[in-house]
């Protein structure tokens, strides 16, 4: 437990505290004002009603709300919001912190442990904050042979895969980062990723537990991969496109679901295999191999791992949801804004707030949002239900659902779906 | 034509590096803030449940699975060609389906033999 530095004198400091002032301004003037320059060399300014919104300019707006709010929507349409924050990776690490909130709460009422609710007087609401320092506090420790610049940059590049994977997910119409011709032939691209970064960390650990880890979840998730690819085939057939965006579109009338039931299992087993999500959870199982190809990762490094594939998790659940659940189609609900309030603002007593431009987003889009996100969140319940009921599966059980069984059921589906565009149900002239 | 083709996936490269960027950090946090321990050499060893480890880390080991790994090779690439047909499926003739469903069988009887083979323990 750490104490008080013993010798404390206040002269010493204050002067740390101008030290390191002094040498955050040197490193400002010295670094930080030429990479500024550089950056804004390279950086396309937007032009907003007819003027280069040079910084400058953007620091005299911002001071005015009538003046910020053109400046607020450019920024809103432009690339960086989508990467940074809003279909991107601030949005995903949200949903995924709130994914491993709601496991660890589900599976203690599932499992009667009570440890989750004491954490924050309110239901335990604190235990996610607690989990971060936690590890944020722990010393990581890399074991002596390990290859160390590999074993540090795995858990970064599974971070970065997830988030990659998450950059083709359409969340609203138009609201995608990377909006691709071919978005479901990428999908499988990044997720051919995944295996590779496994078998990197394991690896360049060079132990025994993550070796035997990383080379089980090299097999489980190639062998997945082929019913997967299988079982998205269906849908593509149906929509004639591998636009995601066109795919959740096309489902305005019926969701894929209902026409497509194997599919959709077959996809959701799949979807499991691919998460290592119990009962799929060879690759780390605890009683077997100690944590798999996770057991010499401490501190944040673990920390990172989990967080990227709890991105990974929400990916996967979108995609679903854009695949056989409709995207983000349902009825709009969210109330039309006032016009009264739009056109003469809003009087506080002295103050009076008008604000031209305003709304920002339309009541559509609050309403694809809402249902998006409900959807997605309705299938992450049905990721996380299986790890508080079933028993892990044998690896001989594994191959025999992956290869035998799922890879049937695909091709299936890809029957049922010629059979539906054949039979005039879907397509051209179709009922939907 | 190739830039304006590659540009609508700089989005993808662009996230994956700021999701890199952005979790970075942590690592130097963690690495300022956490309290360093003393270090002895077991503390480095691998984990081996408490026993002093034993031989290599990186040994030959046997999956039985080599045959499960040639079949995804041959297969993968199969699953993605039928891609091509599946999203020109509504705009192609009726007849042009009977050749994909004969690539179809000709894939499926090669992957029950396949199978059947990876199954025999004997030959591998």
């Amino acid at each position: 437990m750490s104490v008080i530095a013993p010798r404390f004198k206040f002269s010493e400091f204050v002067k740390s505290i101008i030290e390191n002032a002094f040498w955050i301004v040197v490193i400002m003037t010295l670094v930080g004002l030429p990479m500024a320059m550089i950056v804004l060399f390279y950086v396309d300014l937007p032009v907003i009603d007819g003027a280069l919104v040079t910084p400058f300019l953007a620091l005299t707006w911002l001071s005015h709300p009538e003046l910020a709010l053109p400046l607020l929507k450019s920024f809103l349409t432009s690339d960086a919001f989508r990467i940074l924050a809003f279909p991107g990776f601030g949005f995903a690490a949200l949903v995924a912190a709130g994914t491993i909130f709601v496991e660890r709460k589900m599976l203690a009422k599932l499992q009667l442990r009570v440890g989750p609710f004491y954490c924050g007087k309110i239901e335990g609401i604190l235990q996610l904050a607690g989990d971060g320092l936690k590890l944020i506090s722990k010393e990581i420790i890399i074991p002596a042979k390990a290859d160390k610049p590999l074993f540090i940059v795995a858990p970064l590049l599974f971070v970065g895969a997830a988030a990659a994977f998450v950059a083709l997910i359409p969340v609203a119409p138009g609201w995608v980062v990377a909006d691709v011709d071919v978005g479901l032939l990428a999908v499988f691209a990044v997720i051919g990723f995944f295996p590779i970064i496994t078998v990197l960390s394991a690896w360049s650990a060079n132990s025994k537990f993550p070796f035997i880890g990383g080379i089980r979840a090299l097999y489980q998730m190639v062998s997945f991969e082929i019913p997967l690819i299988l079982s998205c085939l269906g849908v593509v057939l149906l929509t004639g496109t591998l636009n995601l965006t066109e795919i959740a579109q096309s489902q305005q009338v019926i969701p894929w679901i209902v026409l497509m039931p194997i599919g959709a299992i077959v996809f959701f087993i799949c979807m499991l295999a691919e998460l290592e999500r119990i009962p799929f959870d060879l690759p780390e199982a605890e009683s077997e191999i100690v944590a798999g190809w996770l057991t010499e990762f401490s501190g944040m490094m673990y920390g990172l791992v989990q967080l990227g594939s709890y991105v990974k998790l929400y990916a996967f659940s979108a995609l679903f949801v854009v695949l056989f659940l409709g995207g983000w189609s349902g009825p709009v609900f969210w109330p039309p804004l006032e016009q009264e309030l739009l056109e003469s603002g809003q009087t506080l007593g002295p103050i009076k707030l008008q604000l031209p431009g305003l709304p920002l987003f339309s009541q559509e889009f609050f309403s694809a949002v809402i249902w998006f996100v409900l959807k997605t969140a309705a299938v992450i319940f049905f990721v996380l239900l299986p790890r508080g009921v079933f028993p892990r599966i044998r690896i001989d059980m594994l191959l025999r659902i992956g290869w035998y069984k799922l890879i049937a059921m695909a091709f299936v589906n890809i029957f049922v779906a010629l059979g539906l565009v054949y039979a005039g149900v879907v397509g051209p002239g179709g009922i939907f | 034509m190739v830039g304006e083709a590659a540009s609508a996936y700089s989005p993808i490269l662009l996230m994956f590096g700021f999701a890199v960027a952005a979790t970075a950090p942590a690592l130097l946090i963690s690495r300022l803030v956490a309290p360093r321990g003393r270090d002895t050499p077991v503390k480095y060893l691998p984990m081996e449940c408490g026993q002093v480890p034993k031989g290599e880390g990186r040994t030959h080991f046997m999956m039985q699975y080599y045959a499960y790994i040639l079949m995804f090779v041959v297969f993968d690439v199969v699953a993605i060609f039928l891609y091509a047909w599946g999203s020109a499926l509504l705009e192609l003739p009726r007849e042009a389906t009977l050749p994909i469903i004969a690539f179809l069988g000709i894939m499926f009887a090669a992957m029950a033999f396949a199978l059947r083979q990876s199954g025999r323990r004997d030959i591998w």
